[in-house]
């Protein structure tokens, strides 16, 4: 019985995505479960995807029994390998019919699928995102970067082999509903890989001294592309060292607190008046005194302590409570002389 | 067709129906005495098989047969062939056709036909058998094969392929 119109059969409990927020959905299928890099697709990948295509989008029950599927690529070398250990095989260790096969055509072709045919030539590699990254201490971007994925046309052969009309009408109904729009979908890796459907023949033996079987051939072509993370580019963006400064919030200055002057290091002078030629000098404190500057000197000459040191000492050695003679020769008599400079404590 | 029956004087001067029984009971002699090559016929009982409406295939384990009868055949059997089927990668190796003869007198005495489309088993272990179907059934036997020297048709060639057990299994 049909039913009405405004029954909903199937309600979605989760809300379809539309527009922008689906394009994020599906970027987030092609990174989940790895890295913020897509997927590898290679050959192998795009097999697997075709084999689980036949397996569980053209699942196929007839009499209430499903029609296995071989889940191999079928190549030169395994086959008879792999009929040691299938299931559905009789005595000789032949197939039992009804059973599905899929053979990949050995050559994979440049692709056709319009939206990756177009492409940049050089193999330039393309920004991709750019990924936050602590080390502890820095903060940074990474710039992941990839090459435009290599557009390929694969073709596969998925062959049903029976011996009954039903098991041939089930499948091909299966594939035509499923091929209805041209092209089906196989999320691989998740990436959108279309499937087209090119053909299909028939190859059953009719002979009447042979083993009759049906053997009907569907071809697929494959519209993939090959993303190969060997080519994958991550380097390093902006880095930023983290700083702390540390300030204070008053707003009114702080007064420059005046530091006492040096007493390690001072101005000294020496000298005599005008009919003196020698002065004698009991040193209150132990310097060094460093005569840079004379007035009306001639020369003179160093005694400490009644000992003569020299004549025009630039650094004379002063101990506590030494006695310094110091005498004269004025280049003008009668005028005071001196000479001075500074004194360090020792 | 008519009832009546025609006395057959071929070769009378020198061979009848007595030195064609005769040696027919010796060539039995040799083949179900000596040879001994026994078979079990299984006749499809097309009444009862359950088939489908519209192609009349054997739905899965819907063959129905009569019982079982064995018979005594000179038999021959192909050497198997190891193909790749049709480009699909898919090895077989598919077991060598039968072909029967087998003497028209037995099966009068059995009262049996073979038919096209009966399953032939025939033991080639004690624990093996391996079942046919009739391809060709040798019904026409007028050619001086299968004649006696031109006298009478005696035998006939029953030609079988292998069928799988998923098609056929016997008992």
């Amino acid at each position: 019985m049909a039913l009405p119109k405004k029954l909903v059969k199937k309600i979605d409990l989760i809300p379809q995505k539309t527009g922008v927020a689906r394009r994020e959905q599906m970027l987030e299928y092609i990174k989940e479960n790895g890295t913020y890099l897509p997927k590898s697709l290679l050959h192998a990948e795009l097999d697997r995807g075709m084999l689980d295509f036949v397996k569980e989008d053209l699942k196929t029950v007839v009499d209430g029994k499903v029609v296995p599927t071989i889940d191999i690529i079928i190549t030169l070398q395994n086959w008879s390998l792999f009929t040691e250990t299938w299931k559905f095989q009789d005595l000789d260790k032949n197939a039992s019919p009804p059973f599905i096969t899929t053979v990949r055509q050995p050559e994979v072709k440049p692709g056709t699928n319009p939206s990756v045919k177009y492409n940049i030539p050089d193999r330039r590699e393309f920004f991709y995102a750019r990924v936050p990254t602590w080390d502890g201490t820095r903060k940074g971007l990474d710039i992941y970067k990839i090459p435009q994925p290599v557009p390929v046309d694969i073709t596969y052969n998925v062959k049903i082999m029976c011996k009954r009309m039903r098991e041939l009408n089930q499948f091909n109904k299966i594939v035509l509903q499923k091929f209805a729009s041209r092209q089906a979908y196989r999320v691989i890796n998740g990436h959108y890989i279309p499937i087209i459907l090119n053909n299909i023949s028939d190859e059953s033996t009719m002979e009447m001294d042979k083993q009759k079987y049906y053997l009907q051939n569907y071809e697929f072509i494959m519209l993939g592309f090959l993303v190969d993370e060997e080519e994958f580019e991550v380097s390093p963006g902006i880095t930023r060292s983290f700083l702390m400064i540390e300030a204070q919030n008053k707003t009114k200055a702080r007064r420059v607190k005046k530091l006492p002057s040096s007493p390690k290091s001072f101005p000294l002078s020496y000298g005599v008046g005008d009919s003196e030629t020698s002065t004698t000098i009991t040193v209150p404190y132990s310097v060094d005194f460093l005569v840079d500057k004379n007035v009306n000197v001639d020369s003179y000459s160093v005694y400490i302590n009644g000992d003569y040191v020299g004549d025009d000492v630039e650094i004379i050695q002063l101990n506590l409570n030494d006695v310094l003679l110091l005498e004269f020769t004025k280049k003008t008599a009668g005028q005071p002389a001196s000479i001075s400079g500074s004194a360090t404590l020792q | 067709m008519s009832q009546k029956k025609v006395p057959i004087t071929r070769l009378s001067k020198f061979f009848g129906q007595e030195d064609f029984a005769l040696d027919i009971s010796m060539g039995e002699e040799w083949l179900h005495g000596d040879m001994n090559f026994t078979l079990v016929l299984y006749r499809v009982d097309a009444q009862n098989t359950k088939t489908d409406d519209v192609y009349g295939e054997v739905v899965s384990d819907g063959i129905k047969f009569f019982p079982p009868v064995e018979f005594k055949g000179y038999v021959r059997i192909d050497a198997p062939s190891n193909e790749r089927v049709n480009n699909s990668g898919v090895e077989y190796e598919f077991p060598g056709n039968l072909s029967v003869s087998v003497y028209k007198k037995q099966l009068e005495e059995l009262n049996i036909d073979i038919s096209y489309g009966d399953y032939i088993g025939y033991y080639e272990s004690e624990s093996r058998v391996r079942y046919y179907m009739v391809v060709d059934d040798g019904r026409v036997t007028s050619d001086n094969k299968h004649t006696y020297g031109g006298y009478k048709p005696f035998y006939r060639t029953i030609l079988a392929t292998y069928v799988p057990e998923s098609e056929f299994r016997g008992l």
